[in-house]
This record gives C-alpha cells, sequence and structure tokens, in this order.
C-alpha cells in the first residue's frame, strides 16, 4: 500500500479528562511517529471535541464523510462512544476504543482493547473477598460507568454472601466528599470501590487518606479503596502521598518489567525525556494506532471487513503482550494485573494473570439453564 | 436488584426470511450464548424453543402455535413497518419486545431482556389472577360455612370467621377449601377456640 493511512484520532484533549485525553492522544501521536519511521504512513485527523457530546458526533461525520478515514481511534467515556457509533456504522467504518468499559456491548464495527468487567473487576473481586471480607462500601460517577461497575459489584457480592454497607454516586468532577467519608467511617466497610473519575476521585482517596490518619481501620492495608480506572498520568494530580497503599487493576502498568515494555519505555524517554511517565491510556492508545495500521497493511485495504478477517487471524505481537481479537466479539483477549500505588506516584505490580478472553454480556461465568417451558392451553 | 439477565444455553427460533438481518441477529444471538436457528414456516407445538423472534412485518396466524397474546415463553418482534396493523399483530402474538429492522447490535441484548422480564411478569400476574378468581368464586362457600358455625357456637358472625380462618391457618388449607370440606361433610365444624 503506497498511499499514507487515514486515521481519525478523536480525544478531548481540553475539557474535564483532559489529562487522560492528551496522554491518550500522545500514545496514538508515538505510534504514528514510530510507524512513519518504519515506512508505513499513516495521516491521522486530529480533533478535539473538548468533552462535549454534540462535538464528538460532528468530529466523526467529518472524519468518516469528508476526510475519508474508515478507521477513529478514540473516544473514552462511554457516552462518546455511543454516541459515535452509529456513524461508524452508517459509513461502515471502524472504531477503534482502547478504555476498561463497563461492557454489555459488542459491536462489529468496534474493535475493543480496553477491556471490559471480566477483564477487571471480576478478577480484582477475586483477588479483594478473600483477603479483605465481603462487606465493600461502592463510590462511582453518577453515569453509566459507575452505575453498572457497582451494580455488577453488587451482583458479586450477593452471590459471595456478602453485604454492600453503601452506595454512593458523586455528579462528575464533583469534590465534595465528606458526607460519604462520614458515611464510610460509620459503617465500617470492608474494602471501598472507587468508580469516581478525575478531580471527585482524587478528592476521595485524599479524605480517606485523612480519615486513616484519625483512625488506622481505614488505612490502604486494612480497608484498601480498589479501583480500576485509575492511571499514572493521574496520580500527580493528588496530594503527595495520598494515594499511597491503594489499588488499581489495569491491563498495563508502566512499571512492568516486560521486555517489550522496557524497550517501549526506553523509546517514549527518548523523546519525551526521563520523568515522563506511560499510562495505560497512553499505552493503549500506541496499541490501537499500531494494531489498526498493521492491521490495515496487512489487509492491503482499510475496508473494515478485510481489516477485521485479519485481525482476527492471528494474535499481534504488542506492548500488552500478543493480542488476540476475538472474531465474535471483537474484544482483545487482555492480561489483569493489580497495581498498589508507590510512594513515587507509579505502581507496584503485586499480581498479575495472563490474558482473559473477554466476556462482555458474561454468559460464562454461571451456567444457566432455561427452565424447559410447556404450552398453557 | 435484579441479577444480570443470561441466556446462556438458550434455544432461540427466529421466524423470518434469511437475509442481512437474521445474519446480523444470528451474530449478537450467538455472542450472548443462545442457540439460534432460523425459519420461515410454523414452529410446531411440540419440541419448542426458550424463546421466539418473529418477523411481524411479514408474519401470518398460524406461525406461532397459540393463539391470543399468552404465548408459552418470551417473544419479541422484528419490525421494520410502522403500520398500526403490524404492530397490532406483534402484540396478538404475545410479542413484549420489538428490534427494529435494520437490525442493529446493540438492540438486541435488551429486547431479549425486557421480552423474557415482561413475559415472566404477565405469566405471575395471570397466576395470581387465576388464584383470586378461584377465592372469589368460592365465596359464598365461605359464607355459608361462617353461618353454620355461628348457628352452632352461638357466635356472631365475626367470630364465627375468626373461628374458619384461624382452624384453616392450622390446617395449612384457603378458607374456601376449609369451607368446601365442612358444608360437604368432609371435615366435622371446628371447635370454638
Amino acid at each position: 500500500m503506497h498511499d499514507a493511512i487515514k486515521i481519525g484520532i478523536l480525544y478531548s484533549t481540553t475539557g474535564p479528562y483532559a489529562a487522560m485525553g492528551r496522554d491518550a492522544r500522545d500514545g496514538a501521536q508515538l505510534a504514528i511517529d514510530e510507524l512513519g519511521a518504519a515506512g508505513k504512513l499513516i495521516e491521522p485527523v486530529f480533533i478535539d471535541p473538548h468533552a462535549d457530546i454534540a462535538a464528538y458526533l460532528e468530529a466523526a461525520r467529518h472524519m468518516l464523510r469528508d476526510a475519508g478515514c474508515r478507521h477513529i481511534v478514540g473516544t473514552i467515556t462511554s457516552a462518546a462512544r455511543k454516541e459515535v457509533i452509529p456513524l461508524v456504522e452508517k459509513y461502515d467504518g471502524l472504531l477503534w476504543y482502547m478504555c476498561p468499559y463497563e461492557g454489555f456491548e459488542a459491536n462489529e464495527n468496534v474493535v475493543y482493547i480496553g477491556g471490559c468487567p471480566n477483564q477487571h473487576l471480576l478478577p480484582f473481586f477475586e483477588y479483594l473477598l478473600p483477603r479483605y471480607g465481603s462487606r465493600p462500601y461502592l463510590v462511582g460517577a453518577n453515569y453509566v460507568w459507575g452505575w453498572e461497575m457497582n451494580r455488577l459489584a453488587r451482583e458479586l457480592i450477593t452471590n459471595a454472601g456478602g453485604t454492600v454497607l453503601g452506595e454512593r454516586y458523586l455528579p462528575l468532577e464533583e469534590t465534595a466528599v465528606e458526607r460519604i467519608v462520614t458515611d464510610i467511617e460509620q459503617r465500617r466497610p470492608s474494602f471501598i470501590l472507587n468508580n469516581l473519575i478525575g478531580p471527585s476521585s482524587y478528592a476521595f482517596l485524599e479524605a480517606i487518606r485523612k480519615l486513616g490518619e484519625r483512625d488506622q481501620a481505614f488505612l490502604p492495608a486494612n480497608c484498601p479503596v480498589a479501583s480500576c480506572d485509575l492511571m499514572e498520568c493521574e496520580l500527580e494530580d493528588i496530594r503527595p502521598g495520598a494515594a499511597v497503599g491503594q489499588l488499581c487493576a489495569a491491563s498495563y502498568f508502566d512499571s512492568l518489567g516486560s521486555a517489550e515494555n522496557d524497550a517501549f519505555k526506553a523509546r517514549v524517554q527518548a523523546r519525551d525525556g526521563a520523568s515522563r511517565r506511560v499510562s495505560s491510556l497512553f499505552a493503549s492508545a500506541y496499541t490501537a494506532v499500531k494494531l489498526c495500521a498493521e492491521a490495515i497493511v496487512a489487509a492491503g485495504s482499510d475496508e473494515p471487513q478485510l481489516v477485521r478477517r485479519e485481525l482476527h487471524a492471528h494474535p499481534w505481537p504488542s506492548l500488552l503482550g500478543p493480542l488476540s481479537i476475538d472474531a465474535s466479539t471483537n474484544h482483545a483477549a487482555l492480561p489483569f494485573h493489580l497495581g498498589r500505588i508507590n510512594a513515587e506516584n507509579g505502581f507496584d505490580v503485586i499480581a498479575s494473570r495472563p490474558p482473559l478472553a473477554a466476556d462482555p454480556y458474561l454468559t460464562g461465568k454461571r451456567s444457566h439453564h432455561a427452565p424447559k417451558l410447556r404450552v398453557v392451553s | 436488584m435484579r441479577d444480570t439477565p443470561n441466556f446462556a444455553g438458550w434455544t432461540v427460533t427466529i421466524l423470518h426470511r434469511e437475509d442481512s438481518n437474521t445474519e446480523r441477529l444470528i451474530r449478537q444471538l450467538r455472542l450472548l450464548g443462545l442457540r439460534p436457528s432460523v425459519q420461515w414456516k410454523p414452529i410446531e407445538a411440540a419440541g419448542l424453543p426458550d424463546m421466539v423472534i418473529v418477523d411481524a412485518d411479514q408474519g401470518f396466524d398460524d406461525l406461532l402455535p397459540w393463539r391470543g397474546s399468552n404465548p408459552a415463553m418470551p417473544v419479541a418482534a422484528l419490525l421494520g413497518s410502522e403500520a398500526p396493523g403490524r404492530i397490532a399483530w406483534a402484540l396478538e402474538q404475545g410479542a413484549s419486545a420489538i428490534i427494529a429492522k435494520p437490525v442493529s447490535a446493540s438492540s438486541v441484548y435488551p429486547a431479549l431482556v425486557m421480552a423474557l422480564s415482561i413475559h415472566e411478569e404477565r405469566k405471575a400476574a395471570a397466576e395470581k389472577m387465576q388464584y383470586l378468581e378461584e377465592r372469589v368464586r368460592l365465596r359464598p362457600l365461605v359464607h355459608a360455612a361462617v353461618e353454620r358455625i355461628a348457628e352452632r357456637h352461638k357466635v356472631d358472625e365475626e367470630r364465627a370467621y375468626t373461628i374458619l380462618r384461624q382452624s384453616a391457618m392450622r390446617r395449612r388449607l384457603t378458607m374456601e377449601q376449609l369451607a368446601a370440606f365442612i358444608l360437604g361433610g368432609a371435615e366435622p365444624l371446628p371447635e370454638a377456640g
């Protein structure tokens, strides 16, 4: 293929979750640079929709209809993804989505490499319950990610014979966490599942640290705060030391000791300076762009049907290890890593599992036998 | 709170001519763990599937082996038309959810969950109704039994009613059942207690 491959890069690099958007965009840019250096020319179309849902729609329309992109890498929130999908379907493109999300979706026009609950929440609970107990407190951002993650958590806890001691939500960007923390202090859970995002999450972690200083039952060793959505790029926005010891699940951490990761970090630091940390968003955006371009080259076309066939054909070497994309769900099998936040604003990896196939509708975990129904005349 | 609905292992019959809609539908049903089959001929009353998805655009009355809107299993309708007659047909088959055509991947799971949930609610409501109807039908028996107890024990009706109720509770019978037994002579009159 001689023409440049057109790929839309759709991240909000301004607005409330700009830090995440910028990190993802930087990861995408690195992949584009490396592909270019290797002779695979990418013509990216960058658009920043400022975290405005209507602007996502406009941006995706522009990419697909006017700019000639068949492929878009991007969106971070589920709201933005859901908004863009109908357009991607209409123009028969492919959306490369690379964030952890709440599952219950499997679209032919989307490639999912960010992980769904059986790849993050379920193994996380398998780790937490035997160690800390089954009486958690659930907090979350007041939108579908928080709601659905906590709903699943409640189901897992109920099935394990435990009790959810409380469930509270905060609007995005709300930092008034005092009432929730007071409630947690009174109810004394065995751990806290944190599905808050951004500034709410940072304020919450700081308040829990203060609570732990008053009452050591709430120190991370006794009652950890467990998150599935906290990343390296965010740790610097949290008051120094406030999150140390807390737990986070991800399919990538900056501190992973693999040879691929060491080489990758060396390249990133050669470009961006020694202090540059790689977040899971940076890594997954990089992985998405790389995978997209490589599959297009292998297919000899950017026609989604051909790209998908290529993509499903075999595992792809990647920063996350060999990456298999399931042909029926379009989801990547992903490793599970558990990180503990350290004093250097990084994660110490304390547990890992080899790649888990995605089960976006959670069909495989519990066997279900439909009652045999009879005709009632 | 409701558990996450899980259709793994369910059989589903799609009553629709094979086309790109059924293709997309089958893909989505398979990844939800169902075992779909497609046919464009009436379902046999023997060997019914766990769920039915029927084309309401082209559907005809004999496709489904039941009459009226009390299907034996959850039914979802595939519908492209907006014609009231076709919507009515879907309702007459007992459909409790609609999957719009052209089928989009994201519409399938919600429709199955709705179809199942409404089907179960209807079934529970019908059973409850049947139970209550039975009790209403037998009410005159209760009245007659109360009168007989009042006469025998020389108590007022309210007291006689309490005796019958308590006796029924002890025997783990409904009042209607006990009343019928008493009047039929199969049971002695309960003692005043």
